[in-house]
Formats: C-alpha cells, structure tokens, sequence
C-alpha cells in the first residue's frame, strides 16, 4: 500500500520535470547553434578587416550584386599571399589547399534556413552597413554571430525602414 | 496597420486554340520550382507532385475525334477558397494578387488542398529527400525552398522570378516592364498559349487578351475571380 503510494509521487514528480524542462526550452531564447565556429585556417578578420583597413567587399565581392555574398577564392587569398608572410604556418597551410586544389571548407557562421530568402544586394542598395547584421566583424579574430538572426529580428528592422513585410518577400 | 498596396496584379492569359498539349509547360515547372520527382508507388496512390498539369477531354464522334488540352495550373483566385481555410495563415494573400503558400508555417492539415475547386494543389505525402537521386540534385534551385514532408505546395507564378524582377527594377528606380518577367512555363511554351502579365496596367498584353470576348475563367460561377483568363472559340473551334 505504501509503496504504491511512493510510486505515484515519483511519476507526480517525473510528470512535472518533463513539463517544467520542456517550459524552459519554449520562454527562455534558447540558441544551440555554434555563434563561433572554428574555422580550418585561423583566418584573422581583426588583422585584414581591423588593422589593415581591407573593406569587405573587397574579398565578399558578390554581395552587391547577387543574393549571397560568396567567400573569395582559393585564387585571391593565394595573389597577396605569394608576397605577403609567405612563410607563416597559417599561410602553409593556405598554400596547401592551393597545391591540393582543394577548395577551403569554411564553416558558416551565419546560417540561415532554407526556406528564407536572403537578398544581400538588397541590402546594400539599401545603405545597410555589414556591421548591422554582422557585427563589428573588423575587431573579431574569428568571426561570431551576434545578431540572432530570428524571424522578429528581421521584421523589426523591415518595420523601420518601411521594407515589405508580405511573407513572400523572404519566404518563397 | 497601414494596408500594403501594389502597383501590381499578376495574372495569366491561356489561349486554348493555341494549346497543342505538348507538356513543355509540366516539365519547365517541374525543372523550375523543386517539384519533387515521385515514385510509382506514389503515383498509384494519386499522390504525383505537379504544380501544373494538363488537362485532356475527347470530343466529337469517331471517327472524328479531336483532342482538347486544358492546362491547369493555380488560378490564383482574388477571393480564393483555399485561404480562409487555413488555421495558421500559411495560405494567404499576397498585395501583388498572387495566393501565398508560406512553407514553414504550413502545418499539413490539407484543409486548403480540399476546399480548392481546381484541384491545383499537392500536398508532399513523402519526405522527398530521395527524389533527387545524384546527379539530379545538381539541378535543384537555389532561390526556393525544397519542401520537406507534410507542408502543402502549388504554383506560385515563379515568384522567385518575379522576386528577381522586381530588385532589377528597384535598382533602376523603375516598375517592372511588360514582358521582363514570365513563369517558366509561358517562357517555354513553343506556341505562345500561356501569357504572363500585370492585370493592373491595361496595356499590358496579358491585360488586352484578357479583355478579348473569348475569355472565360474556370468554374467561373464559384465567385472565387481567378487571375487566369482562358481564351477559346471565335470561330474557331473546329469540332
């Protein structure tokens, strides 16, 4: 009699550990995804961006006139690493993927899913600076997310600066 | 709420007398939008993937028979039936006249699907994943969402076009040009029978044929004023 009594509790209690756990997953801004992943090379966006004053769309080219911004070429890295530090190990290894004619498997930091639509030109036609969504990337030296990059963050900043807000827009 | 308005209304002219039932336009939308290649099994089950399909009727007596093609693709309905259906808003309407399909708010409960008299649109049954075997996949696009399992999905006019269109023209300080943007299956069609356009300018050449005494709409006694006009007869109807 008593036990069974016990055993009620205990399931009581396991009920209510389940419930609260799965309450906290939904209020509090859980984000699993890595803000700050380690990338192959230990590429510095302080030193070229920061202190060597390089804009960005020097090497991400792309972002004004297509939807993603791209990554440079193996080729770009490779013209001012021929003169420049040829001989630091980070560069070795640089060359390495050159000589292997491999491409250099970044890890994305700044995923977005499938089903959005992210026009970077857009963008910067709108006089957006990188910053906005990237953060002061120029004083990282890997490169971390700092915006959430959520639905409500987006709309926020559609809302003020009168961009369409129809679900089609980001959506299709 | 400010209301959103828009300088455009998308709709399409079909001219049936034009129409010879080829299928370009099932396989330029297929090719375009991710519309997931489906097995056999599907396809006995009636689960086949088409944003857009043919419609075939016989008519007259043998041995004068002639076939008529109806392709059928999303009439993107002004008073749709599939939109106030939906419980959390994914089918909804979009300010350029065109009836939105949010993918990642779609929870499947198909209840749009059933309330649509045209039966255009397809509901993913399957987690699609495999029906790109390589090296198909290579041919996926990537300005839209390849749809996972149990999310509804139809014809959107190739808003992804459209979308591209529209920043071309943004850039320029322009509206979109007559013409500049088509789905892909009007671009394909070797007779010219599918004609896209801005129902909202009246020169526009969608706008003109859709004014011709030819015209008719499907189920056009529903009420739901569908975007896509038909065209047919004049004389020139041979059965």
């Amino acid at each position: 009699m008593k036990k069974t009594w016990l055993v009620g509790v205990l399931v009581v209690i396991m009920i209510g550990v389940v419930a609260a756990g799965l309450a906290l997953v939904y209020f509090l801004p859980l984000d699993l995804r890595e803000r700050s992943p380690l990338q192959p090379i230990d590429f510095s966006h302080k030193l070229h961006a920061g202190t060597n004053a390089i804009p960005c769309l020097f090497c991400h080219r792309s972002a004004t006139r297509s939807p993603v911004a791209g990554i440079p070429a193996v080729a770009d890295c490779r013209a001012c690493h021929q003169f420049i530090s040829p001989d630091a190990p980070e560069i070795r290894k640089l060359m390495g993927y050159w000589d292997r004619r491999e491409p250099i498997p970044w890890v994305r930091g700044h995923a977005l899913p499938d089903f959005v639509y992210f026009p970077h030109m857009m963008h910067i036609r709108a006089k957006l600076a990188c910053s906005t969504c990237h953060g002061e990337v120029a004083a990282m030296e890997r490169v971390t997310r700092t915006a959430s990059l959520k639905m409500g963050w987006c709309l926020g900043c559609h809302r003020q600066h009168k961009a369409s807000i129809d679900c089609w827009t980001c959506h299709i | 709420m400010e209301k959103i308005t828009s300088p455009y209304k998308w709709g399409m002219v079909i001219d049936l007398d034009r129409c010879t039932g080829c299928g370009a336009c099932v396989v330029a939308c297929q090719a375009e939008n991710n519309v997931a290649i489906c097995a056999k099994k599907e396809i006995n089950e009636g689960r086949n993937m088409h944003w857009l399909r043919i419609e075939r009727f016989w008519v007259g007596e043998y041995p004068d028979v002639r076939g008529r093609f109806l392709p059928v693709l999303c009439q993107h309905c002004h008073d749709a039936p599939c939109e106030p259906v939906c419980p959390v808003y994914a089918s909804y309407h979009n300010p350029d006249g065109l009836n939105g399909q949010v993918y990642n708010r779609c929870v499947g409960t198909r209840y749009c699907g059933n309330n649509c008299p045209y039966a255009v649109r397809v509901f993913n049954f399957y987690d699609h994943e495999h029906a790109w075997p390589k090296p198909l996949d290579n041919q996926l696009s990537p300005d839209i969402t390849v749809r996972s399992r149990g999310v509804m999905e139809k014809c959107t006019f190739c808003i992804q076009r459209i979308r591209r269109a529209k920043e071309e023209a943004k850039g320029e300080g322009r509206l979109i040009r007559d013409g500049e943007v088509q789905p892909a299956c009007a671009q394909t069609c070797p007779s010219e029978a599918l004609v896209f356009g801005n129902m909202a300018d009246p020169a526009s050449r969608a706008a003109r044929l859709a004014r011709s005494p030819r015209r008719f709409r499907l189920l056009e006694h529903l009420g739901t004023h569908p975007s896509v006009y038909y065209l047919k007869g004049g004389g020139r109807e041979h059965v």
